[in-house]
């Protein structure tokens, strides 16, 4: 399945692979659980010096200059580890918002900062469960920001974010510093707190207006993508439970026989492995639509995200099953995968929200 | 892919489009209307006859054998988009997805080249002699005896589903040389000639109405050993090779060949539902957003399939998904087609599954039992793909005639 990325890619999501697998294991996440706002550090330092973080940025503001089907190969080998530091993703997602806003200063002033790390970025544009609020309440009066937004995904630990205001009735695409003190956050604690997910009150905090044009369709747009790369992510978790699962049916024993070998038990993996296969061929073919600027990246990535989300889901709930008892433990890794799944399902807008917008797609093409 | 590599895809697909809108409503759609089977075969058979002429017949067949010498890919463009016109190609299906390339592998170059280009044009129509009344997903289960006289050898027994025998020309066959050995070793895989001594076909009317499929009794069929596909006793390995490029054909179709998705949507469009367009139901956009990111994923993992064959990889397992998808959301999708037409869905004799969603529904069972039923497929994904154990099999390693 490989056989349609280069060289090059194939090598960046084997060197990823192998530093998840060598660097992470599931006890590090357990750690960070328990007790919300917390991440681990050296992890995400060594993450930036492998260079993922400039992975997605052009090379004019310190950036690899690749794009979504490599940062999408770096994602999923992070997705089977259920890696505990999420800024990866919403890093991309701050610097794809710069990039697409398309103020040169901004771009130069503050992708570098992404691209080496030293700055963590996210998204905070929800501010309800929509992830783009049909009526703004956040407000942008001169270069000052207030009101409130919720659940911000690495909110709890990012330093600056693009987050959406009205302006003079008009939505506004911002950049805020996080760090500034008339900001606040409030660490929540959620099922899976590896997301660091807080809300984020706004007190007339500096802001710098990225663009005020079509900020709404940026905000998609980036969405878009986020989706594509957190479909990469999910995509590669439900790889992980669906090995996890088919190591153990075949070699855990019952009834005089390993389980693998009971249709009810192999054609529940068997049906892992095509969901698996469907979230990662529309993953790579969005990435592919937005990298060559196609008119069906959108219903494409809406594609990706709906089979991940399903994909993931079901390998996580169906992977416990086949474990039995000893899945459903705190020491079993699955219930990472169960939490990440799910967390990842509702972030971003749930699964029925992007039917919605594939189908409403379609019905633009049409 | 490649960005020049897809560049040149859209061409051809542009180039294929126009090509058909030129000439395809002669032949599909309205044309086809209350033709009876022998008309539409005659007008399938003119379709495919232009098509070669016009380099749209055996895209991805080597020059050298009478095709065109394109890859699978543009092959599968022209598939895609040749399907939106309904034409009467379905007859031509079999023959050129299976027999004729098994033809292409094994026999000598001379016979092959002989029947390929009348195949191509749709003159002389391959049928594939596979399943028996008592071994269809347990193929290795035939019964059908070929027995060695000589240069010959004779074939006696009985063939059922087999789609177009009443046309065919030629057909490919598997047969039970030995029974003395374990069921998967005592098989043999030859080609004969339709017409000859001993072959009879009846049709099996199926449950949708249509009389697509055949019984085949062969009374003492005499075939030369030059008409033997493989080795003695390789039958089940060139059989085996037979579904991988059925289940992998350019020409496999990610609507499970059902109706376009297009199609479903101007009928959620138009349909009420709690007196509103049932195309602003969520329930009914849920289910277009599925078939649409199944589809998407289908077409996208065929040609990936596809650029591995071009990099000289043999087509694998993975193929199985495309069928165990595309058959069961075809299903799903006709039966909520239903819902939304009521109880008197436009539906006629001559309604055709491409176009007819009670067409499509009610031929939808035997599109995930034909050709490897969805718990077969199941079985080779868990089995080959994943490495999973075996089913228990209590008939393994035993000689056939002692089972």
């Amino acid at each position: 399945m490989s056989i349609l990325y280069t060289d090059e890619q194939k090598q960046i999501g084997e060197s990823a692979r192998r530093f998840f697998s060598d660097s992470y294991s599931g006890a590090d996440l357990k750690d960070l659980l328990e007790v919300p706002g917390r991440y681990d550090h050296g992890f995400w330092q060594a993450c930036c010096d492998m260079g993922w973080t400039a992975l997605a940025i052009p090379p004019a503001y310190g950036g690899l200059g690749l794009g979504l089907i490599e940062f999408g190969l770096v994602a999923e080998a992070a997705g089977r580890a259920v890696v505990g530091a999420p800024f990866l993703l919403t890093s991309y997602a701050a610097a794809q918002a710069i990039l697409l806003a398309g103020d040169q200063s901004l771009c130069a002033e503050f992708l570098p900062l992404l691209a080496s790390g030293v700055k963590i970025g996210t998204l905070a544009f929800a501010e309800g469960t929509d992830p783009i609020p049909g009526k703004l309440t956040v407000t942008l009066a001169g270069e000052r920001i207030s009101g409130v937004k919720r659940a911000v995904l690495g909110g709890a630990h990012a330093d600056i974010a693009i987050t959406l205001a009205l302006r003079d009735g008009v939505p506004a695409l911002v950049l805020v510093d996080l760090t500034d003190q008339a900001v606040r956050r409030e660490v929540l604690n959620t099922y899976d707190n590896g997301r660091g997910f807080a809300n984020i009150t706004f007190d007339r905090a500096p802001a710098r207006l990225l663009t005020a044009e079509d900020a709404t369709g940026i905000a998609w747009n980036v969405l878009d993508r986020v989706a594509v790369a957190l479909a990469a992510e999910q995509a590669g978790g439900a790889d992980a439970c669906m090995e996890m699962a088919r190591d153990y049916a075949t070699t855990r024993q019952a009834f005089g026989q390993p389980i693998g070998k009971f249709q009810a038990v192999k054609h529940r993996i068997a049906e892992m492995y095509v969901a698996n296969q469907i979230a990662k061929a529309n993953c790579l073919e969005a990435a592919i639509g937005f990298t060559h600027g196609s008119a069906r990246a959108a219903p494409l990535a809406a594609a990706a995200r709906i089979s991940a989300i399903r994909a993931y889901d079901f390998a996580a709930r169906e992977g416990i099953q086949t474990f039995g008892g000893i899945g459903a433990t705190w020491e079993s890794d699955m219930h990472l995968h169960l939490r990440r799944a799910r967390s990842s399902a509702a972030v971003l807008g749930s699964r029925y929200l992007w039917e919605d917008r594939l189908v409403a797609a379609l019905e633009a093409h049409a | 892919m490649s960005g020049d590599l897809l560049h040149a895809l859209e061409d051809y697909r542009a180039a294929a489009r126009s090509w058909l809108e030129q000439h395809a409503a002669a032949f599909g759609g309205e044309a086809r209307r209350n033709l009876s089977e022998v008309q539409d075969l005659a007008l399938g058979r003119r379709w495919m006859a232009l098509k070669y002429e016009h380099g749209y017949s055996g895209i991805s067949l080597p020059k050298h054998l009478g095709g065109v010498g394109l890859s699978q890919l543009h092959q599968a463009v022209f598939t895609q988009e040749e399907m939106a016109f309904n034409l009467p190609t379905i007859y031509f299906s079999i023959s050129l997805g299976q027999p004729i390339p098994i033809m292409m592998h094994y026999a000598p170059e001379e016979v092959s080249k002989r029947f390929i280009i009348p195949a191509l044009r749709g003159e002389q129509i391959w049928a594939q002699l596979f399943s028996e009344p008592a071994a269809g997903s347990d193929l290795a289960g035939v019964r059908t005896r070929a027995l060695r006289d000589g240069d010959d050898w004779i074939l006696s027994g009985q063939k059922l589903w087999t789609s177009w025998a009443h046309h065919a020309d030629y057909a490919v066959i598997v047969a039970r040389h030995d029974p003395s050995v374990p069921k998967h070793k005592g098989l043999t895989y030859f080609w004969l000639d339709m017409s000859a001594p001993g072959v009879t076909v009846r049709p099996v009317r199926l449950a949708d109405g249509t009389r697509d499929v055949n019984e085949v009794f062969l009374d003492n069929v005499r075939i030369p050993d030059r008409q033997r596909l493989g080795k003695v006793g390789d039958g089940f390995a060139v059989a085996m090779h037979t579904m991988v490029i059925e289940r992998y054909s350019a020409g496999a179709d990610e609507t499970g060949y059902g109706p376009l998705l297009d199609q479903f949507i101007a009928l959620a469009r138009g349909a009420c539902l709690a007196g509103e367009s049932s195309l602003a139901d969520g329930r009914v956009r849920g289910r277009i957003a599925d078939a649409y990111r199944l589809q998407q994923a289908l077409v996208t993992m065929r040609s990936k399939a596809f650029l591995a064959l071009a990099n000289g990889d043999e087509p694998g397992a993975e193929g199985s998904i495309h069928k165990l998808v595309s058959a069961r959301a075809r299903q799903e999708l006709a039966e909520l087609a239903l819902d939304l037409e009521g109880p008197a869905a436009p539906y006629d004799a001559s309604a055709k599954p491409k176009e007819n969603w009670v067409a499509s529904w009610l031929a939808a069972p035997t599109g995930r039992i034909a050709g490897g039923t969805d718990e077969i497929l199941l079985n080779i994904i868990a089995e080959k793909i994943l490495g999973l154990p075996q089913d228990h099999r209590p008939d393994k390693g035993v000689a056939f005639d002692a089972t």
